[in-house]
C-alpha cells in the first residue's frame, strides 16, 4: 500500500509554516495571496480558500487582488518552499524509508510492512496527518494500492481517504478530470467531449482514444481506471537539515530577526527529533542587503559555525547560543535572508555513574560559556581562546600552551593522581620589559614596576633557543632565577634576556 | 503536668517539628593537598567563600597553594579558574597534577572590552555560580592593583557568600589582602620565610600560613602552620 501526503495551496502553507501556531491559525482564516513575477508587476500565483471566496484568482495583478478587500499579500520565496518540501519529506521518512518527492507539496511513501508498527491503515493515516500538523502542514492523506491512485485521491479528497484494493476505480470515479496532471489543452478537449470525471474517462474505448489523444490520452485513462503501476522513485533520505527564510523587507533590529530565528530552529530541531537525530554543529548564514555594504567591506554575508561538544536537540539552547553571538556582533547592513543548517548526528546516550563527579548540565554549560565569551572575549591577540581547558604544547618554548573547548562530559576518569605541592610560577602575560644591571656577568639589580630592586641571589644562566629556521617565530634566551629584595619581603622572579631583541624581560614570579 | 509542658505537647501534636533542634549539616571540605594547612583548617569549606591572601610583590606561596588545591579538586570535581590577570601557568599546573579536562580557565582582560578585568571576573563568577555543577570556583584577583579590589563594596562579597551557601561549590578568592570580612568562611594569609638557595638553584620555600578567619572551628583561630614547598627541579 502507498500513502500520499498532499499539502493543498502549498506556497501558502510554506509561507505560513514559520509563523507561530496561534498566528498561523488566525492567518488561515483570512485571505492570503502569494505573489510572484517581476517586482514591477507581480501576479498572484497561489491563494488559500478564504482568498478564493473573496474573489481572488491566480494571475491577478497585485492591484486587482487588493481591490478584492483586505488580503494578506506575501512574496513567493523559493527558499521557503524548498525548506517546506524537505520538512514534508522528513515527516514522511518518520513512517517509511521509501519516500518519493512527487511534486512540490506532494510526497508518496511505501507503507509495505508497517502494519505491525503503526496499526491499521486508518491509524497510520491519522498518525501521518498529526505528525504533519506538528511540522506546520495541514495535509490530505490518501492510502491506496498504487502510487498514482493515492496521489489523485489525496488531491481530490479532503482529509483522510483509505481506498481498499479492488475498489479504486469505483472510489475515485467521482473525481473531476481537472485534478489530472496534464496540459490545459488536453483538459479542454476532454471538457469539449463532455468528460467531466474519472469514471467517464475510464469508460472511453481505448483504441479511438489513442487515435485522437495519443499515448498521453491512454496514460490518463489508465490512471482513471487505476491500472497504472509505476514504481516509486525513492528520494535521497540523506536530507540536509536546512531551514531558510527570506525577509520581504530587510530587517535591522535583533528582535525581528530572533523571532524568525526561533521558528527556524524549532523546525530544524523537530525535524531532527523526527529522524531520531541531534546536532553537534550548527551553521548560521545571514545574507546582507548588498547596497548597504560599504565599498571597502566586500563581505555580503555573515557566517558562523558553532561546534558543540555534545549532540543537542533542544532549540532553546541553540537559540540562546546564536542570540548571544548576534547580540555581540552588530551587522553592518540590514539582513535579507537567514539560513540555519544543522549537521545531523546520533543523540548522546549517556548513563550516569555512581562515581562520576557532579558536572554542569552540558546544554546549560554551553550557554554559560557563550555568555562568558561575550564578557571576556572569544580569543586574545594571538588567537588563543579565552575560555576553555588549558593544554600544554609539546614544545621547549616557555609558556607554550593552548586552550581547548571545555566539555562537561567526563572522559578522563583515569587521570593521573595529584602530585605533592611544589613551587609554582605566576606568569606575566605578556612578559614585562625591564632593565637589569650586571656585575661580573650576573644580575645585581632589576627594575620591576618602576622600582629598582637589589638582587640578593641569582641562579643561572640557562640558555635555550628554538625555531631558528624561522625569522618570525625564532626565540633565544638566557634565563635567570633571582631573589629580589622588595618592601614586602623577598620575591623570587624569573627574568630572561631575549638574545634576538637584546632586551631583558621578567617572565613571572615564583609564588 | 505543668501548663508549659501541656502547651508544648499540644503544639507538637499539631506541628511535630516546632521544637526540633536544627542541626547544621556537617561542613564538607576540599583538601588543599598541603597537610599542614589541611590539619588546621580541615580543608577549603564547600558552600562557603574562602580567601587565600598573600603579597603580590614578595613570594608568598598563594599560587602554589592554588595549584595544589586545583590538583586535589580536579580529581573529584569540575573546577573553574577565573583568572583576572591571565597569570595562570599551565606548565606549573601540569607538574602538580591538575586534571585539565576538568578545569575551565577563563582569561579576563585579554580583549578591549567596555568592562575592566575585575568587572569581567566578577561577572564571570556570577555566571558560573548560576550555572552550577562546578565543585570549586577560584577567582584570582591577586594580579590586580590592591586599591581596585579594596573598592569592591561589601554587598558584593555578601552576595557571593549568600549565593554559594546554597550550592555544593567552594568559592575561593586569591587576593593580596582579605576583603570579604565576615562574609568569608575561611581566610588564610600566606607569608614566605627566607628561602634556601641551594648551590646555584632555588630549591625550597619555607612558608607560614595564618588562619585569619574561620567560621566553623573557633579554636583554630590564629593558628599559624608552617610548611615548605620544593621546586620541581629540586
Amino acid at each position: 500500500m502507498f500513502a500520499c501526503l498532499f499539502v493543498s495551496d502549498f506556497p501558502v502553507q510554506a509561507a505560513l509554516r514559520l509563523e507561530p501556531e496561534d498566528t498561523r491559525e488566525v492567518l488561515k482564516q483570512s485571505p492570503i495571496a502569494i505573489l510572484d513575477g517581476p517586482a514591477s508587476l507581480p501576479r498572484v500565483m497561489a491563494t488559500n480558500h478564504a482568498a478564493r471566496l473573496a474573489g481572488i484568482e491566480t494571475n491577478m495583478t497585485k492591484l486587482q487582488a487588493e481591490t478584492c478587500g483586505r488580503v494578506w499579500l506575501r512574496k513567493r520565496s523559493s527558499a521557503n518552499e524548498t525548506s517546506a518540501q524537505t520538512a514534508l519529506l522528513d515527516c514522511a521518512i518518520s513512517f517509511s524509508p521509501r519516500v518519493e518527492s512527487t511534486a512540490p507539496g506532494t510526497v508518496i511513501l511505501d507503507l509495505a510492512g508497517t502494519e505491525k508498527l503503526f496499526g491499521s491503515m486508518h491509524a497510520v493515516a491519522q498518525k501521518i496527518a498529526l505528525h504533519a500538523a506538528s511540522f506546520g502542514f495541514e495535509v490530505n492523506v490518501a492510502i491506496a494500492a498504487n502510487p498514482d491512485t493515492a496521489f489523485y485521491a489525496a488531491r481530490g479528497f479532503a482529509g483522510i481517504a483509505i481506498i481498499p484494493a479492488g475498489e479504486e476505480a469505483e472510489r475515485i470515479g467521482s473525481l473531476p478530470v481537472d485534478v489530472l496532471s496534464t496540459s490545459p489543452e488536453m483538459l479542454e478537449i476532454l471538457d469539449s467531449w463532455g468528460i467531466r470525471n474519472f469514471h467517464a474517462l475510464a469508460l472511453l474505448p481505448p483504441v479511438p482514444l489513442v487515435e485522437r489523444l495519443g499515448q498521453e490520452g491512454l496514460k490518463l485513462q489508465k490512471i482513471a481506471r487505476c491500472e497504472s503501476n509505476r514504481p516509486l522513485v525513492p528520494a535521497d533520505t540523506a536530507v540536509d537539515f536546512v531551514e531558510s527564510f527570506e525577509f520581504e523587507e530587510p530587517v535591522e533590529t535583533l528582535e525581528s530577526l530572533t523571532f524568525i530565528l526561533n521558528r527556524l530552529l524549532q523546525q530544524v530541531c523537530s525535524r531532527l527529533a523526527s529522524c531520531a537525530l541531534a546536532t553537534n554543529a550548527l551553521r548560521l548564514k545571514l545574507e546582507l542587503e548588498a547596497r548597504q555594504i560599504n565599498s571597502e567591506q566586500k563581505k555580503e554575508f555573515y557566517e558562523r559555525t558553532w561546534k558543540l561538544p555534545l549532540p543537542v536537540q533542544d532549540s532553546k539552547v541553540l537559540f540562546r547560543l546564536i542570540y548571544l553571538d548576534l547580540e555581540a556582533n552588530v551587522q553592518p547592513a540590514p539582513i535579507q535572508k537567514m539560513i540555519v543548517q544543522a549537521m545531523p548526528v546520533k543523540p548522546r546516550s549517556a548513563q550516569s555513574g555512581l562515581f562520576t563527579p557532579a558536572s554542569p548540565e552540558p546544554e546549560q554549560l554551553e550557554i554559560t560559556l557563550a555568555r562568558i565569551r561575550g564578557v571576556v572575549g572569544a580569543a586574545d591577540e594571538n588567537g588563543i581562546t579565552c575560555v576553555g581547558s588549558p593544554r600544554v604544547l609539546d614544545s621547549h618554548k616557555p609558556d607554550s600552551f593552548t586552550v581547548q573547548p571545555f566539555s562537561a562530559i567526563d572522559e578522563d576518569s583515569d587521570s593521573s593522581p595529584a602530585a605533592s605541592a611544589n613551587i609554582s610560577l605566576r606568569i606575566f602575560r605578556p612578559a614585562l620589559e625591564t632593565t637589569v644591571e650586571l656585575a661580573n656577568d650576573r644580575p645585581c639589580s632589576v627594575t620591576l614596576r618602576r622600582k629598582k630592586l637589589q638582587v640578593m641571589a641569582a641562579s643561572g644562566p640557562w640558555r635555550s633557543s628554538g625555531n631558528w629556521w624561522s625569522n618570525s617565530s625564532a626565540w633565544a634566551r638566557d634565563e635567570w632565577d633571582v631573589a629580589l629584595k622588595t618592601t614586602e619581603g623577598v620575591g623570587f622572579y624569573r627574568i630572561y634576556l631575549d638574545r634576538i631583541k637584546n632586551q631583558w624581560f621578567v617572565e613571572g614570579g615564583f609564588d | 503536668m505543668s501548663s508549659a509542658t501541656a502547651l508544648r505537647a499540644s503544639i507538637e501534636a499539631q506541628i511535630p517539628s516546632a521544637f526540633a533542634v536544627y542541626r547544621r549539616p556537617e561542613q564538607k571540605t576540599i583538601l588543599t593537598g598541603i597537610s599542614q594547612i589541611d590539619s588546621v583548617t580541615a580543608g577549603i569549606p564547600v558552600s562557603a567563600l574562602t580567601e587565600i591572601c598573600g603579597s603580590n610583590l614578595a613570594s608568598s606561596g598563594k599560587t602554589s597553594v592554588l595549584m595544589s588545591l586545583l590538583a586535589q579538586a580536579t580529581q573529584k570535581h569540575f573546577c573553574a579558574l577565573v583568572d583576572s590577570n591571565d597569570s595562570f601557568d599551565p606548565v606549573s599546573a601540569e607538574t602538580v597534577g591538575v586534571n585539565f579536562s576538568r578545569l575551565l580557565w577563563v582569561r579576563c582582560g585579554k580583549n578591549k572590552s567596555r568592562l575592566k578585568p575585575m568587572e569581567q571576573a566578577f561577572k564571570t563568577t556570577d555566571m558560573l555560580l548560576q550555572s552550577g555543577g562546578f565543585g570549586l570556583i577560584v577567582v584570582d584577583l591577586s594580579g590586580l592593583p590592591e586599591r581596585l579590589v579594596r573598592k569592591v563594596p561589601l554587598t558584593t562579597w555578601f552576595r557571593f557568600s549568600r549565593v554559594v551557601e546554597k550550592q555544593r561549590a567552594a568559592l575561593v578568592f586569591i587576593e593580596q589582602k582579605p576583603h570579604a570580612t565576615s562574609c568569608a568562611g575561611l581566610a588564610l594569609n600566606l607569608k614566605a620565610k627566607p628561602a634556601a638557595l641551594s648551590g646555584n638553584l632555588l630549591t625550597e620555600f619555607e612558608l607560614e600560613a595564618e588562619v585569619v578567619r574561620v567560621r566553623e572551628k573557633k579554636s583554630s583561630h590564629s593558628a599559624k602552620p608552617d610548611f615548605s614547598l620544593k621546586a620541581q627541579w629540586a
